[in-house]
């Protein structure tokens, strides 16, 4: 298990966000836990995730609260 | 005529104005400036006699009382009797649409879920049983194309039976037996507040934690028993209520997707946007790219908008000969050609230019680059004690300051809005755009484009240098955190491009036409008297105020009165700094003129000072309105200040180098 944070590109689960705030935000659009996700850009500078057609960015401080799982 | 009231809310880029230009067309009444929809934008429509009057509401994906621009829409939509709610949902991403839904059917009863993108949908080679989703949400849906006007008659003839009659059965959310007990239970403990949202929804919000809501309650006593209801519900979910709410909607919403979608074959996957994703927000060529595309607006702002503009200037010397060999007395005759014609043209001159300015963002909006442009500017956001998403009100500057500064609203943090309000000013909106035209039009002929790039960019580094002075001195809070959706890329669709573009333009073609022409005859007023014989010297009122300020800019290099009182006018709209010098010189001899009084340098510096030196009035109001008056009277110092040093500076420096 990483954060979202320190991932290279490629296809992870989301298994937690840690903090309640940024759950809500990322829920608000459309990112759960449990999602399959694609990281498209990693750090440096916001990450971008993939989930289906929905495409977002995430700040640095976001990312390092959610908590990922590479899939192969 | 019988009259109802439409409101459109949404989730972002769910192509909410597309629907909302469909139904209405060009009949929109702005009320401050278009743009992103912070404020609320109206239309109306007349459809079988009756007169639908339309609200387009700030996108958003939830409803918090955290947000000011959410704050806009539940207030909207709670205060005003809105016949009924159209909610838009896209078809590419139900599920969220339809989580969005489940939080407006709360509080809205009359709803009509319009299901746009079908054409994307379909490429996806996804499809919906619409009927079954009607039954199970008890709401009725209407498929839309929106830039292709597909559905929009049926849409405009079921917003009309919805009007005649009201359904009496609607979608209630079920969050389970016992959860809905306790929601019942709270409910019964609300102390009476004075406003008007139903009763539901604020225990919902209170449950979920809201702080916006939480604080209306915090003072009352029944507030200790409703805490002690939540953290015993609390403590039987084993998790926060708020996370148990999301996971229950969007499981419902899960299942009921599930249970109506109909996959077929692909036929195209979106998966360009992610190949060009990767380039345009790459960490180095992002930026360069960014730039490239900033310069080349510019370069077509004046490739195309020039030919033009020297077309209107013939017909405004026709104008301007028709009435000098007319019958009138000589002060209105003076008043009508020195005044109004030379004041009000040297502004309209710019038409072209303006329009093209505002018709090429607007196409780089609706292609979804916007976005990527928050993300490229995030990195330095962050350097310079930002929030990612500030920068997009800081773009919105360059259209016009005031839209701007509301636009500020999309920020959580009162740190984040105080200090982009303040560097807001220094983003180069469309008012000073002609004083640049004219300029690097008689010193800068070869490198137009260029010179003018330099000066937007050197208002940026002056804004982002404030920023980052003023978060180093007066904040040390941290940023809330960043996440902006990047919507798919686009082609830009015609209409909302030329709207777009128009509307724009109409606001600036009306500011002409009043506060530009009202300014227009007070200079007038004070080029004429005392000596009418001495029209616009220094004998006259302008000529001795300018005359009374201008040793000030001396050292910038146009310590002429001239100068000085153009410079006065321009806090009263920065239009009327070409107006005021047209008002002296007349348009037609505009150029000539003033290349007897400036030499390169010394104009460049004082576009560095039309740039830079004070929100004109409106603006001040705004951000009095938005930050207080302590920020606002502060941003003024400071910009005059800034202005005044950095013109000097130049004006100096390179005499210097010159002369050396
Ligand atoms: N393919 C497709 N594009 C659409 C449709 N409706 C709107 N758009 C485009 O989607 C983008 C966002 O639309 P807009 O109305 O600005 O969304 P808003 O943010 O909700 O106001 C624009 O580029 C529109 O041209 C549609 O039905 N199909
Ligand atoms: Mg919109």
């Amino acid at each position: 298990m990483e954060k979202l944070s320190s991932v290279k590109e490629g296809k992870y689960k989301i298994v937690d966000i840690t903090k309640i705030g940024k759950l809500k935000k990322m829920c608000d659009l459309g990112i759960l836990i449990g999602d399959i996700i694609e990281v498209i850009k990693p750090a440096p500078g916001p990450i971008i995730i993939k989930k289906g057609n929905i495409t977002v960015a995430v700040g640095y401080g976001m990312a390092m609260d959610v908590i990922v799982e590479k899939i192969e | 005529m019988e009259e109802k009231i439409i409101a459109i809310a949404g989730n972002p880029n769910t192509g909410k104005t597309t629907i909302f230009n469909a139904l209405t067309g060009t009949r929109q009444m702005v009320g401050n400036w278009p743009g992103v929809t912070v404020e609320k934008k109206e239309g109306y429509y007349i459809y079988k006699n009756i007169k639908f009057n339309v609200v387009d509401l700030p996108g958003t994906y939830t409803l918090t009382g955290e947000s000011e621009d959410q704050k806009i829409a539940i207030e909207f939509l709670t205060s005003t009797k809105v016949d009924v709610l159209l909610i838009m949902a896209d078809a590419l991403n139900l599920e969220r649409s339809l989580y969005f839904f489940t939080l407006l059917s709360e509080f809205h009863k009359n709803i009509i879920i319009v299901l746009n993108m079908i054409d994307l949908a379909e490429k996806e080679g996804i499809d919906y049983d619409i009927s079954h989703l009607e039954q199970l949400l008890k709401v009725k849906i209407v498929k839309t194309i929106g830039n292709k006007n597909v559905g929009i008659e049926e849409l405009k003839e079921e917003i009309y039976k919805r009007c005649k009659d009201i359904p009496s059965d609607f979608f209630i959310f079920n969050y389970g037996e016992e959860f809905e007990k306790s929601i019942k239970e709270i409910e019964n403990n609300l102390p009476l507040l004075n406003f008007q949202y139903p009763k539901r929804f604020i225990v919902l919000k209170i449950m979920e934690k809201d702080e916006y809501f939480t604080n209306l309650l915090k003072d009352r006593e029944e507030y200790k028993k409703i805490k002690e209801i939540i953290e015993r519900i609390e403590k039987i979910l084993k998790k926060p209520i708020e996370k148990f709410l999301i996971e229950k909607r969007y499981s419902i919403i899960h299942g009921i997707v599930k249970e109506i979608i109909i996959e077929k074959k692909k036929e195209l996957k979106i998966e360009l946007t992610e190949k060009i994703d990767k380039i345009l927000t790459n960490n180095l060529l992002g930026p360069i790219i960014f730039l490239f595309i900033m310069f080349t607006i510019f370069h077509f702002v004046f490739f195309l908008g020039n030919p033009i503009k020297d077309f209107l200037e013939i017909i405004l010397e026709r104008i301007k000969n028709y009435f000098l060999n007319i019958n009138l007395s000589i002060w209105s005759k003076s008043l009508i050609v020195d005044g109004i014609i030379s004041g009000v043209g040297s502004v309209i001159l710019f038409l072209p230019n303006i329009f093209l300015f505002f018709f090429l963002f607007a196409i780089l909006e609706d292609t979804g680059y916007m976005a990527r442009a928050a993300i490229i500017s995030d990195r330095l956001m962050h350097k310079i004690g930002l929030h990612g998403k500030s920068a997009i009100p800081l773009i919105l500057g360059f259209g016009c300051n005031v839209p701007a500064i509301m636009g500020t609203r999309i920020l959580e943090n009162k740190k984040d809005k105080i200090l982009t309000s303040l560097a807001i000013p220094f983003m180069s909106c469309s008012a000073r755009l002609p004083v640049y035209i004219l300029f690097t039009g008689i010193f800068f002929k070869e490198n137009q484009g260029l010179i003018i790039f330099s000066i937007y960019f050197l208002g940026i580094l002056i804004g982002i240098l404030s920023i980052k002075f003023f978060s180093y001195i007066f904040f040390k809070v941290e940023s809330s955190p960043l996440i902006i959706e990047l919507p798919i890329f686009r082609i830009p669709y015609w209409r909302n491009v030329i709207i777009e573009g128009w509307i724009k333009t109409k606001y600036f073609l009306k500011k002409a036409g009043t506060i530009i022409f009202l300014g227009t005859i007070i200079l007038w007023f004070l080029n004429y008297f005392p000596n009418p014989q001495n029209y616009g010297t220094k004998l006259n009122f302008a000529g001795r105020i300018g005359n009374f300020i201008s040793p000030i800019f001396k050292p910038a290099g146009y310590g002429f009165w001239q100068a000085g009182i153009a410079l006065i006018f321009g806090i009263y709209a920065k239009e009327l700094v070409v107006s005021t010098f047209g008002s002296f010189f007349g348009f037609e001899n505009l150029s000539e003129s003033l290349a007897f009084y400036f030499t390169p340098i010394s104009s460049y510096a004082f576009m560095l000072m039309s740039l830079l030196y004070m929100p004109c009035i409106v603006t001040f109001i705004i951000i009095k309105k938005e930050v207080g008056i302590r920020w606002a009277l502060f941003s003024l110092l400071w910009s005059l200040f800034v202005g005044w040093f950095c013109s000097t500076i130049f004006y100096q420096v390179f005499s210097f180098l010159k002369g050396g």
